[in-house]
């Protein structure tokens, strides 16, 4: 089946390559044996069990970056909380984690104060593009789908941080014109990503 | 595979001049909607809303995901996969309306000649460290069900063709549910269930009785978001002060000028 719509991520309802491999073993013993074979089918809810990583390290090959990424969450002012330095990543860990179902987002710095920072080039993305998540000894292929540049304050935030059916990363930074009363950028540049099927 | 890659094509084509329109709307005004192909004897379908094909060869058991779309009422039709469209002309036509902030399933259930819709609006939140669940009962021939423990509690009584229950919100944990009949014959059972905290399931009871299965659905997981956008620049660029100077040197001259020339006039 294929679809035409934004859910491009839609073709990752296939069980991906990385599902955790050893519960259907374990389930498997606890079958007693004088049940009928035919009811060894696995069971459909657990294949439901997509519970994606607590991601470590990002990698864009297409614009050669590579970066660590910290766990943080909100600021004070309820802010989505970054690194205090311009070369790592913040993976917002509240919310979803990459590879689960909804959207798993990560930021990163534009500039810091000796100029480019680790996320100054994300504009360059093209649509395709690969997005590489690894931690707990797995990585996740993440493909470009979607970017826009959203001013402030129009920045939908449930929708940015919220469910999906499948798995999707977003990428943000800053973007726009130095709003001096704010202190920040006028816009952020949001990146939509899905898992790939592999 | 060929096929898919050519339709991805098509969808990423959509995508660009969804994508603009889409955003235009800020999502505030969106519904979530996903598709179910729930007739056992039915081909693959084509499903056209308000007269675009929006998903191309869905088969049976299969389903769409949740598609972003404008509230309001939307034309859905179906048709057998590769018909050529035509308004009115579909195995299945009904008027969805749809409210902004929700979200449906739409299933296309029975048996191809005497196909329905059945429509269930879907949750989107779950008590914080809860899991949900509800059953569907659509399979055509099959006689009313419970779903419940083994040897327990239904947790569903007298599920009927073609019904959606409401949810039941149970602690998380692995669960030896089993479709039974009312009177405690086993239909088909579902041992081992785990229920996740924070997540929502739809399980659907499908095809005919003889060959009764189940598929199930994540409706909605739970996480949390932030209230605000990051700030993810630590550059403040430097206050263009020239800029400042210049516009105050023009100030000054336009000012003198002005002085100039009321002198002269007076």
């Amino acid at each position: 089946m294929s679809l035409r719509s934004e859910e491009v991520g839609f073709a990752v309802k296939a069980e991906p390559a990385w599902t955790e491999q050893p519960e259907p073993a374990e389930k498997v013993k606890e079958i007693k044996p004088t049940e009928t074979p035919a009811k060894q089918a696995p069971n459909p809810i657990n294949e439901l069990n997509q519970p994606g990583i607590a991601p470590e390290a990002l990698a864009i090959p297409s614009i050669g970056l590579e970066a660590d990424i910290t766990h943080l969450g909100v600021t004070d002012t309820g802010e989505m909380a970054v690194p205090d330095n311009g070369d790592e990543l913040s993976w917002f860990s509240p919310g979803y984690r990459p590879g689960q179902r909804g959207r798993a987002v990560i930021a990163g710095h534009v500039d810091d104060l000796d100029g480019p920072a680790v996320f100054w080039d994300l504009t360059e993305l093209e649509p395709g593009d690969e997005i590489l998540v690894s931690g707990e000894d797995r990585e996740l292929r993440f493909k470009v789908h979607k970017m826009e540049s959203v001013p402030l304050d129009l920045a939908d935030v449930d929708s940015v941080f919220g469910y999906h059916s499948s798995p999707e990363l977003v990428l943000i930074t800053c973007s726009g014109t130095y709003d001096y009363d704010r202190g920040t950028r006028e816009e952020r540049l949001i990146v939509y990503a899905s898992l790939s099927e592999e | 595979m060929k096929k898919l890659s050519v339709s991805l094509v098509a969808m990423l084509v959509l995508l660009s001049l969804f994508g603009s329109l889409v955003m235009a709307d800020n999502h505030g005004e969106m519904a979530k909607v996903r598709v179910l192909h729930a007739s056992p004897d039915a081909p693959a379908v084509d499903v056209y809303v308000n007269g675009d094909l929006t998903l191309e060869e869905v088969p049976f058991k299969t389903d769409s995901g949740y598609l972003e779309v404008p509230a309001g009422t939307h034309d859905v039709e179906v048709f057998a996969a590769g018909t050529e469209y035509a308004a009115g002309e579909g195995v299945l036509q009904a008027d969805l309306e749809v409210e902004a902030g929700k979200a449906y399933t739409v299933a296309a259930a029975n048996l191809l000649e005497s196909i329905e819709f059945v429509v269930a609006e879907d949750s989107m939140e779950v008590t914080e460290g809860q899991a949900k669940i509800r059953v569907g009962h659509l399979s055509p021939d099959a006689p009313a069900v419970d779903v419940g423990i083994i040897g327990g509690d239904a947790l569903f009584s007298g599920a009927e063709f073609p019904g959606i229950t409401d949810y039941a919100e149970v602690a998380p944990d692995t669960y030896d549910l089993e479709i039974r009949l009312p009177d405690g014959t086993q239909v088909l059972p579902l041992e081992g269930t785990e229920l996740a905290a924070d997540t929502v399931y739809s399980v659907f009871a499908v095809n005919t009785v003889d060959s009764l299965e189940v598929i199930a659905l994540v409706d909605y997981e739970a996480a949390a978001s932030p209230d605000e956008m990051p700030t993810t620049g630590l550059g403040t660029p430097q206050q263009p002060q020239s800029m400042w100077l210049l516009i105050g040197g023009a100030l000054v001259l336009i000012a003198a000028s002005g002085f100039v020339w009321r002198k002269r006039f007076q």
